[in-house]
């Protein structure tokens, strides 16, 4: 479903990302995990194309997006999450998912005039969804600001699926979440799956990337250096050189 | 104190056509997050295009209104795609600096147009005044003032309930996220300028049907009244864009009235410096540092 090939990113002289090779089957949930600065953010924001590609091609399905600006991205099904949390503190939480229902499906279902103005009880019943899946139906007018961390994480996740992505890109969506948190959003990751979705999950908390991914990536300096399931990616030695270090280095 | 109400009622009044003014700004800034120079002259060019039609045809008021926002907005359109649109990879300076330039086009292309400078514009409603009680009201001020509330209602309306006003809102606030969320930027970017080159020129329409004249220092008074207005309320603020107007309006007819029509001019840049030193956010400002700081608390 999505590929890339020879993936880089310069910036100036630091390879950010260095020649990444990576797939990603339709339904699968798959990690990409490293050491800090390792470029699986870079990564996500090449796939989503904030950053224009140094080298190297994207596809996704039968197009390629390597050059694709954001929106077209969303079109073709790409959503996101952001790793420092973006919403729109200013709208409310049922606007933040109103707002973000934007992809082609949605353009075709609304019609002209419903692009301005309000819309078909669909677009409605759906963000209704998104409000029940994340837990936050209660909180539906209060203004994204004023939810607390952990609520604010989960509209982040609602808000890409409002898109109605195949595929969801999340940047660290565990970070600063505390462990029972964390285990709601493992049940939340897990039940994407039984909606067809393929989620690529970019994170550090281990707990959460053992236990929901079924294949995982490594990278370190812009560069993969081991992939496989996570017991394998565990019990790999030169994935725990890239996190701990090696003897000789030191 | 009957003189100190008065004023206080003409005040609102000519204040209600500066928020107009202010919120042109407010929404262009807001979603792009450049300045336009060039929004005072552009709507000026509205003016002049409703006063030529009256010139011409002796057209009644709808046909003169309508001539002053079709040509603000086509004024505006050509701003947005020559400072803003091609300008929109480059810094931020460099639309400001070319709307600035514009600005001094489309004055010179008025000048040249109309040598006169000074045209007459009709009334929007027959000149009278009407007692009520202690008060005097004049009808032209009460109708401006009926129209601008009613387009700050439906503006305000826009922003809260439509999904335009709602894209508007995000773009505004985190421009990457919008996109990322496949809300089309440069799309209602346009869209926010049309819009707000349209309340420019209604509010233009209305100050110079008050006035029964449009010159062309009019842009200059224009683009100050606005950019003071929009820094009073609180730059980005669509509300504190509404009380900078009417703040602006009230302070300048209290002080005519007082101590004359020199000092009018002196004021709104005497109010304007008392904030900044006092409140440089604006006065609505403190809406936002509180949020702001909540927002680190719970981080």
């Amino acid at each position: 479903m999505l590929e890339l090939k020879g993936l880089s990113k310069h910036f100036g002289g630091v390879r950010a990302v260095d020649g990444l090779d990576f797939a990603v089957k339709k339904g699968e949930i798959v990690g990409l995990i490293g050491p800090n600065g390792s470029g699986k953010s870079t990564t996500v924001n090449l796939i989503c194309g904030v950053f224009p590609v140094t080298s190297g091609t994207i596809a996704f399905g039968a197009h390629d997006i390597t050059k694709a600006p954001p929106h077209q991205c969303l079109s073709l099904g790409i959503a996101r999450t952001f790793q420092n949390i973006r919403l729109f503190n200013e709208l409310t939480v049922w606007q933040n998912l109103w707002v973000a229902q934007n992809s082609a499906k949605h353009r075709k279902e609304r019609g002209f005039l419903g692009r301005w103005a309000g819309g078909r009880g669909q677009a409605r019943r759906s963000v209704e969804r998104y409000l029940e899946f994340s837990a936050l139906a209660a909180k539906r007018d209060e203004l994204a600001g004023n939810l607390s961390f952990g609520e604010q994480r989960r509209l982040e996740l609602a808000r890409a699926l409002a898109a109605e992505p195949d595929l969801l890109l999340l940047d660290e969506p565990a970070a600063g979440m505390n462990s029972e948190e964390v285990g709601q959003l493992a049940d939340r990751i897990r039940s994407l799956k039984g909606q067809g979705k393929t989620v690529v999950l970019v994170e550090h908390v281990m707990e959460l990337v053992m236990g929901v991914t079924e294949r995982i990536a490594v990278l370190n300096f812009g560069r993969k250096i081991a992939e496989g399931t996570p017991a394998e990616i565990q019990a790999n030695q030169a994935v725990r050189e890239a996190y701990l270090g090696t003897g000789a280095k030191i | 104190m009957v003189t100190f109400l008065q004023s206080l009622i003409d005040g609102v009044t000519i204040g209600s056509a500066y928020a107009l003014l202010a919120l042109g700004f407010t929404l262009i800034f807001g979603v792009l997050r450049r300045l336009n120079l060039a929004y005072g002259s552009s709507i000026l060019v509205g003016a002049f295009a409703g006063a030529a039609v009256f010139a011409q045809w002796k057209a009644g008021g709808w046909a003169v209104a309508a001539a002053t926002l079709a040509a603000a907005v086509a004024a505006g359109v050509y701003v947005e795609r020559l400072c803003f649109w091609a300008m929109r990879k480059g810094a931020a300076i460099a639309s400001m600096v070319s709307s600035f330039a514009v600005w001094m086009q489309l004055e010179e292309f008025l000048a040249l147009l109309f040598p006169g400078r000074t045209l007459s514009f009709p009334p929007l409603v027959e000149r009278s005044v009407f007692e009520l009680g202690p008060f005097q009201f004049r009808t032209e001020y009460v109708a401006m003032l009926a129209i601008a509330t009613l387009l700050v209602v439906a503006l305000e309306w826009t922003m809260r309930a439509t999904r335009f006003g709602l894209a508007v809102r995000a773009v505004t606030e985190h421009p990457e996220a919008a996109r990322a969320m496949g809300v089309p930027v440069a799309r209602i970017a346009f869209w926010a300028f049309v819009l707000a080159s349209a309340i420019g020129g209604a509010a233009a329409y209305l100050m110079a049907s008050a006035e029964e004249q449009v010159t062309l220092h009019s842009g200059m008074q224009l683009t100050f009244t606005g950019l003071i207005a929009m820094m009073i309320g609180g730059i980005g603020s669509l509300r504190g864009a509404v009380a900078g107007g009417l703040v602006l309006g009230v302070v300048e007819t209290l002080v005519q009235a007082h101590f004359g029509a020199t000092a009018r001019e002196i004021a709104a840049f005497g109010l304007l410096f008392l904030l900044l030193v006092l409140r440089p956010g604006g006065l609505l400002a403190q809406d936002f540092a509180v949020r702001e700081a909540a927002a680190l608390r719970r981080v």
